[in-house]
Formats: structure tokens, sequence, C-alpha cells
């Protein structure tokens, strides 16, 4: 008994001395973390039983799609969920990419009051008492935001991210914020900067700047049209000395390096590929010469409007245009001249068959009542369904709403589609998205859901879900056949 | 019976200026006892019959039905309810100033406080004995003052100095990056005192060597047998280390970070305490939040954050609608339960926001909060904000009289604010007579 005791001494002693001695070696690497360096736990979304329309042509019906720390991790049938595994019951609606909106209101990011606007908080007995419920005591104007556009320039990208001032002022709470989540539109552009819908979290919003330089190009400015050739004329030159400098200067360090001098440095992003030259035309003398300028400068141009593309698709196609249409504008035609003139509902059908890279924007890219109901930020899907009315395919009028836009935006390789590795920015609908009946019933940002229909203020009242009597009767088997064209 | 011999004893150690109740405050003598229906302590609940002992303007003690020793004046008023007299902690009353929108920390509002104003005897008489007088303007204005609503000269009426530090929060890089600036100053004071240090460590050295090479000097002198040099101009050397001076910034925002200052900071809705956060990233400090309640406000997105810090909140008693909608929200209800230091102020600063305060506080308990939370709210809450709840927002034994008596429940609309006592002073010598 003794003896025994004894033993167990000696080995818990042994034991003792053989942590202690083990310790430091396995402490040590902890002088070299940060104390921020503990792992968060993977978090995991599965978005099960829906029929997933990927945007790349693709339907999985009856699918399960999986969400990794936001990202998509696997597509598929008979995925092996981890545990923890947050689930979100997809059974018999569609899943898409989440929709992504150009030139959105900036109330979106900002909520009620746009950055900048001075805000006063008044008096609570003062006569504006009626004006703003007595928000407050003193008069606090707010302090207006330093815009400088040079603040953030490419450089902070690998050091701090991408940041742009819509960081700093983004409010992840605001009303018109909910409301485009639940309309599907996840991802917007805020000036020139996209930006992540992101609900109740503010890091991580800006996805990339200044993408877009903007170009004019007006029939009644021919001066102006001269002097862009011209300069385009120049970028090109400079960019032919410079390359061959840069084969020269291998052999004979002296030798100097082009001067920048005269060249537009505008011009020479565009050129350079860093940003895509943006225009506004509707005409199509004008969408010629532009198609003619990007095909002579060797860019693509990202054309506004573009309301009688129709008239010179062919001339578009061939230049690689983008068109960011709005297929409902309507644009009499001329009587008194001989050509085509005016808008056609087929504008976007002829344009996308002539190869044109087409986006579709609503009428107004403001979330609004006042007389622009139905045409507003909102009603972006049912504006890419009048172009299918046109005759524009379902699987192109969804790219013009995702895709292409997320290229215009430069950032396809993030959001867009659903492919395995992107950001998993879902939206779960009751039926065809492009179809006006169609309701958002949840959103996934980040792989995170931020929105449920039946939980928000807006549209719960509106033909509530049926929890229980979706697919009661027909079961939707796991095993679902092969994935199908959607076309 | 332990309770009791206290009280025979203090009152005997009292009993030599028993014999002479003076009468220097208007009419209300130095030791005497209240006893009245029920009293709200803030701290330990409602004691009912209770009887609250008062000497030199501080409460002495508190309980449910304490004998009194023979002698001493005892206020009968078993119809009445005490509570202790209400603070607002938030206050711009009798000051007129406009302040600016730059980063000036170091203004006191102290120096703007003529007690001569008419409003703070106003005050007093709806019970309210303690003010938080801030500074105005935007960005970082300054630093408040409390004082209690009585006095004849500022240095009577000021209960402490610099308070809190007012801060204005906005979701913008502007706000966020004055926020950083400010602390980055305290940064560089420090660096300035090391390197102050480093220089005048080198000037001791150099000193010292310069005394040797001179004593070595004048003992070779003195063995030469010259004449000693004349010891006037002798060098006293760099004396000791002098901190430089921090700047007004600095100074207050290293009293942040000392704990020697608090912070109230101004917002305006949930986002902006997400960007409040963030700017602010690992500076720990003391800090509060004001937020006014505006009609649609969103501050209900952040309670469980609020909540879990145990916040104090400052805002108006006030119902408020979920934004884009009419359905009624009781922020201070919710933020409370979820664990947050509710503060009310007036819905405005004029008397008759004042004089509805009680009234608005009972409307949001009507709809759901809790009744001890919410006189909290008004007494010992706005106490904490001030950094004064050692002296004041609760009846307690040590603590100042400063009490209000009720005709009821102080939230009731029916029930007259019968009497306000101010450090141990009844105001009106009524109850007195």
């Amino acid at each position: 008994m003794q003896l025994k005791k004894k033993q167990i001494l000696t080995s818990t002693l042994a034991f003792a001395s053989a942590v202690l001695l083990a310790a430091p070696i396995f402490s040590a690497p902890n002088y070299f973390e940060d104390d921020d360096a503990e792992e968060e736990p993977d978090t995991y979304l599965a978005v099960t039983g829906g029929d997933i329309y990927t945007g790349t042509g693709e339907v999985l019906r009856g699918a399960t799609l999986l969400s990794k720390n936001g990202k998509i991790e696997e597509i598929g049938y008979n995925l092996y969920l981890p545990k923890d595994t947050e689930m979100l019951d997809a059974k018999g609606m569609r899943v898409y990419p989440g929709l992504v909106a150009l030139s959105a209101t900036t109330r979106l990011s900002q909520g009620t009051f746009a950055a900048g606007l001075d805000f006063h908080e008044f008096k609570p007995h003062d006569e504006n008492e009626g004006i703003c419920g007595d928000c407050g005591k003193d008069l606090e104007v707010i302090v207006p935001p330093a815009l400088d556009p040079g603040e953030y320039s490419t450089e902070h990208i690998a050091v701090e991210g991408l940041k742009s001032d819509f960081d700093d002022s983004y409010d992840p709470y605001n009303g018109f914020l909910v409301m485009a989540l639940g309309n599907g539109i996840t991802t917007v552009q805020q000036s020139s900067t996209a930006i992540k819908l992101l609900r109740g979290r503010i890091d991580g919003v800006t996805m990339s700047d200044k993408t877009l330089t903007s170009f004019s190009w007006s029939g009644s400015n021919p001066a102006g049209k001269a002097d862009l050739r011209d300069k385009f004329r120049a970028g090109n030159g400079y960019l032919v000395d410079y390359r061959r400098w840069e084969e020269l200067v291998k052999k004979d360090k002296e030798l100097k390096e082009p001067s920048k001098k005269g060249i537009d440095s505008r011009v020479l992003s565009v050129l350079e590929g860093r940003t895509m030259a943006k225009f506004n035309s509707n005409d199509a003398g004008d969408l010629l010469g532009i198609a003619r300028l990007a095909q002579t400068n060797k860019f693509r141009p990202v054309i506004g409007g573009c309301v009688e593309g129709w008239i010179v698709a062919e001339e578009l196609g061939r230049a690689g245009a983008y068109a960011i249409i709005t297929p409902r504008t309507r644009l009499d035609r001329t009587e008194n001249l001989a050509h085509e003139t005016g808008s056609s509902i087929e504008n976007a059908a002829i344009l996308h068959k002539a190869g044109v890279q087409v986006a579709v924007v609503p009428a107004n890219t403001s979330i609004d009542m006042g007389g622009t109901s139905g045409r507003d930020l909102l009603h972006l899907p049912i504006e890419a369904g009048f172009a299918v009315r046109g005759g524009l395919s379902d699987k192109a009028a969804l790219e013009a709403i995702t895709i292409v836009p997320a290229r215009l935006l430069g950032i396809d390789h993030r959001v867009g589609t659903l492919e395995v590795g992107k950001d998993a920015d879902l939206v779960l609908t009751d039926g065809d998205i492009l179809h006006y009946q169609t309701f958002v019933q949840y959103t996934v940002v980040g792989g995170e859901q931020v929105y449920d229909k039946e939980e928000e203020v807006f549209y719960a009242h509106i033909r509530p879900r049926a929890e229980v009597a979706v697919d009661a009767g027909e079961e939707v088997a796991q095993k679902a056949p092969a994935a199908e064209d959607a076309e | 019976m332990k309770m009791k011999n206290i009280l025979i004893g203090v009152s005997c150690a009292l009993s030599l200026q028993l014999a002479a109740p003076a009468s220097t405050n208007g009419g209300t003598p130095d030791l005497f006892a209240v006893r009245v229906g029920s009293a709200e302590t803030i701290t330990q609940g409602t004691i009912p019959h209770a009887v609250i002992l008062i000497e030199h303007g501080k409460i002495v003690m508190i309980g449910q039905d304490l004998e009194i020793e023979r002698g001493v004046p005892v206020f009968d008023r078993p119809d009445w309810v005490a509570i202790p007299g209400f603070v607002n902690c938030y206050s711009r009353a009798g000051m007129s100033s406009r302040g600016s929108s730059g980063t000036t920390p170091s203004v006191m509002a102290s120096t703007e406080l003529y007690p001569t104003e008419p409003i703070y005897s106003d005050l007093l008489d709806l019970g309210v004995t303690t003010l938080g007088l801030y500074p105005p303007g935007n960005g970082i204005p300054g630093q408040a003052v409390a004082i209690r609503t009585r006095g004849d000269s500022a240095a009577e009426m000021i209960l402490d100095d610099g308070v809190y530090l007012k801060m204005l929060m906005r979701s913008n890089a502007s706000s966020k990056k004055m926020i950083r600036a400010a602390f980055g100053k305290a940064d560089k004071h420090g660096e300035d005192v090391e390197k102050a240090r480093e220089k005048w460590e080198k000037d001791v050295e150099k000193w010292e060597k310069d005394e040797k090479k001179r004593k070595d000097k004048e003992k070779k002198d003195k063995e030469d047998g010259k004449a000693v040099a004349d010891k006037d101009d002798e060098d006293k050397g760099p004396g000791d280390f002098v901190e430089p001076t921090p700047d007004g910034t600095a100074s207050a925002f290293l009293g942040l970070r000392r704990k020697n200052l608090s912070a109230m900071i101004s917002i305006r809705k949930a986002g902006d305490y997400l960007h409040l956060v963030d700017a602010l990233g690992k500076e720990d400090f003391d800090w509060c939040l004001r937020v006014p309640l505006r009609t649609d406000i969103d501050l209900y997105e952040v309670k469980d954050q609020l909540g879990a810090d145990n916040r104090k909140v400052i805002l108006e008693p006030r119902l408020t609608l979920m934004a884009w909608t009419m359905r009624e929200r009781n922020i201070p209800d919710e933020l409370s339960g979820a664990g947050a230091n509710v503060v009310f102020v007036p819905n405005g600063d004029d008397l008759e926001s004042h004089k509805m305060w009680r009234f608005h506080v009972g409307h949001v308990v009507k709809r759901g909060m809790d009744y001890q939370a919410a006189l909290r709210g008004m007494t010992l809450g706005p106490a904490e904000v001030l950094g004064l709840d050692e002296r004041l927002g609760s009846l307690d034994a040590g603590k100042d009289a400063n009490i209000l008596f009720f005709s009821g429940d102080p939230l009731e609309a029916a029930s007259q604010l019968e009497m306000v006592m101010i450090d141990g002073n009844f105001v009106s010598d009524e109850v007195v007579r």
C-alpha cells in the first residue's frame, strides 16, 4: 500500500516535471503572436434544398450551398455539413446571386441624411418641434466629412485593406439599406466606390474604388470630340514610347524615360487598363463615334443610356462595349430623318446578340415613392424583366443585374455569380426573380442572413410565407436531376 | 437593537449641540429627523415607515421605525414619500454662450456660471437639487461642472469641476479622425516627456563632468598656490527633472487615460455607436453615451452591446417609433432590460420640461420600464455620470441630505411635491413652522 502510494507520487512528480519542462517549449510561439491572434471559430451557413441559379447558366435543383466564413465553400448535393452549421431551408425557393445596383443613391449607405449635409438637432422647445420630434436639446451641427479624393490611394490597400470615405460614414442599420436587401440588392455603386450592403457591421464595406472614369462625347461639341481624340492619340503615343524605352533602358541605362508632360492622366489610366472609360450617350451617331474612338485606341468603352444602341449594335459589339441601359426608356423617333432613330424595347436583346455586355439600371436609382414608384432602385429586377419582354434571354437579363455590373465595378472576382470561392451573397426568392410577383424571402450577405421578409416591416403583410404549406405534398428529393442550362 | 444603541450613541454625542438647536439655515435645525410614509432609497429599495435622521446637511441614518432620542426634533409626515433630490446631469440651464466646432477640451463650463440666474432656484423648487452643466459647441467643446441649485456665489454652488469631457461623434471620417488625433496628442506628449528626460539626463551627465573638471582644476590651482576662482558664478546644475506641461488637449486626454476624467460622447443613431467603437479602438477609459431620442431613432439595434458593457446612456424619457413605421418603441425600457444604465434628462432645458420630467418618466414606466430603474435614472444614475455617486443620488447614511417629499408616488401625476430639502435645509420653512 505504502509502496503504491509512493509510486503514484513519483509518477505524478515525473509527469509534473515533464509538463514543466515542456511548458516553455509549447508556450514559446506565443511570444511571437499578437494578442488578437486568437483564432475565431469557422462559421458555416448551409442553404438547403433550393433551386440554385448560379448565374453562370447552370441550375442545380434542390441543391445545397455551403458558406464558410462568408465565402462559398461548396455547391452541390449530399454535402458534408460541419457541426454547428447554421441552416437556412430554401425548399421550394430559388437561390440567386445577390444583385449589383449601379449608380445607386448614397442614402443606401448613409441612411436618411446624405453625407456632408448639415444637420441640426433642434431645441425641443423651439417651433421646429414638430419637424424632428424635438430631437435634442442643443444645436449640434454635424461636422462635414472631409471628402479628400486623394486620401485613400491604392497604395493603402496592401497595408490596411481597401478603404473609402464610405467606410467611416456607413450606417449599417438604415431602412433604405434594409429595403434594398429586401429587393435582392447586396452590392451597390456609391459615386465611384463599390460597397457591400453589410447589416449591423461596418468593417469591410468598401469593395473597390474608382473603377470608372467619365468622359464626354457629344455631337453638339465637335471641338470636345476632336480634343478627346487627340488626347487618346497622345496617350497611346506615350505608351508606345514608354514600352520602347523599357526595352532600350536594359541596354543603355542612361536613356531618359519619356516625358508624361501633356499626357492626360485620366486617358492614360484607361489605356493602361487601370480604370474603364465611361460615356453617357443615347444618340446613334455619337455611339458610333465612341465605338470608333474605342476601336482606334484599343479600349472597351462603357456607355450609359445607349437608347439608340440597337441601331449601331454591330459596331458597339465590335468595339467590345458595355452598355448600361434602362429598357423602359422611351424616345420617339425623329420623323424628318431617313435612318432609324428612337428607342426600341428590343434594345437590350439586339445589343446582347451583337456581343455588347448589357447591364441594366432602373430609370431612377434612388429609393423613392414620390412619382417614381415602380421605376426606382427597388424595381431593378423588374427593369431587367422588361429587357426579357424585348427578347433578351432570362440568363442575360440576370447577368445584366449581377455579373456585368460587377465587372464594371471591378468586383466580378467576388460577386455576381454563385461560384466556389466567391462571397456568399445570395438572394432566396419564391419564384423567378424577374417576375413582378416574386418576393425576396431571405437575403444572405457574406454568409450571414441579413433579411427575412417575415421579420421586417416592409413586406411581411403581403402574401405571408406559409412555412408549413411549402412542399407539404411534394417532397423535393435530395437527389435532384443533374444541372441543366437555364436558357 | 443594535441600531437603536447606535442611534442613542450618536444622539448623545450630539447632545451638546442640541442644547442650542441653531437655526442658521432658514429655520431648519442642525439635527432633526423626518418620519415619512415610505422612502425610495434607490440603493436599498423602498423602506416603509422610514425615519431619516439628518445632521449638518448629511443623512446620518435611515431605517424603518427608528426610535429617535428625546429632544431631537421630529417632523412627522406619515403621508409623505421621500426620494433623493433629482439630478440633471446634462443641462445648459442659465447659460447662454455659443461654442465653436473645434477641439477645445480645456474649456470649462464653470467659467460661464452666473449664480444670480433665477432659473436655479426655480429648478430647486421643482426638485432638481443638482445640475451638470456642459460647455456648448461641436467637436470636443470642453468639460462640464456639477453644481447645487442653491448658493449666492459660484464657489458656493460648485460641487465639482471638470466632471466630464463632452464630445460629439458622428458617422464620418472627420469625426473619427478628431478623436484619434486628440489621443494622438496625448501620445505625442508622452514622447515629448521621454525626449525631455533624455535631454535632462544628458545635461546632468555633462554637468557632472564639468563639475569634476572644475574641481580638479580648483584643486590643482590650490596646489599651485594660485588664487581660487570667484565662487559667485558657480553653476548650480540642471536641477530636478521637470515634466513639460501638456497642452489642453493632451492633458484632457491623458486625464481620460489615467481615469481622472470621464467622457460623455453624444451620438445620433445606432450606426454612430459602431463608428465610435471603431474610432476608440483599444483606448480604455470611462465614457457614457448621450443620445437625443429622435422620434424614429434606431438605438434599439445596439441595445445588446450597450447592455453587455453596462453602458451609461443619457436620454429623454420618451416613447419613440420604430424607424419606418408607426410602431411604438420604449427605448429606455429596452436598454434598461438589456442591462444598460439608463440615465434620464428632461425633454428640454426649460422650466416646463423640468416640471414635466417625472411625468414623462412615469409614462415610460407605464409602458413597461422597471420602476426602480426609472427612479434611479433621475437620481443615482446621473450622480454617477457626474462622479458624485459617493455623495448624492440615494438615501443612505453619509450622503448629502438632498431629499424630495411627495404626497404619494413621485411619478404619479396627482402627487404633489410637498417639500424640497437641499443639504439638510428645507427650501421653504413651512415645515419648520
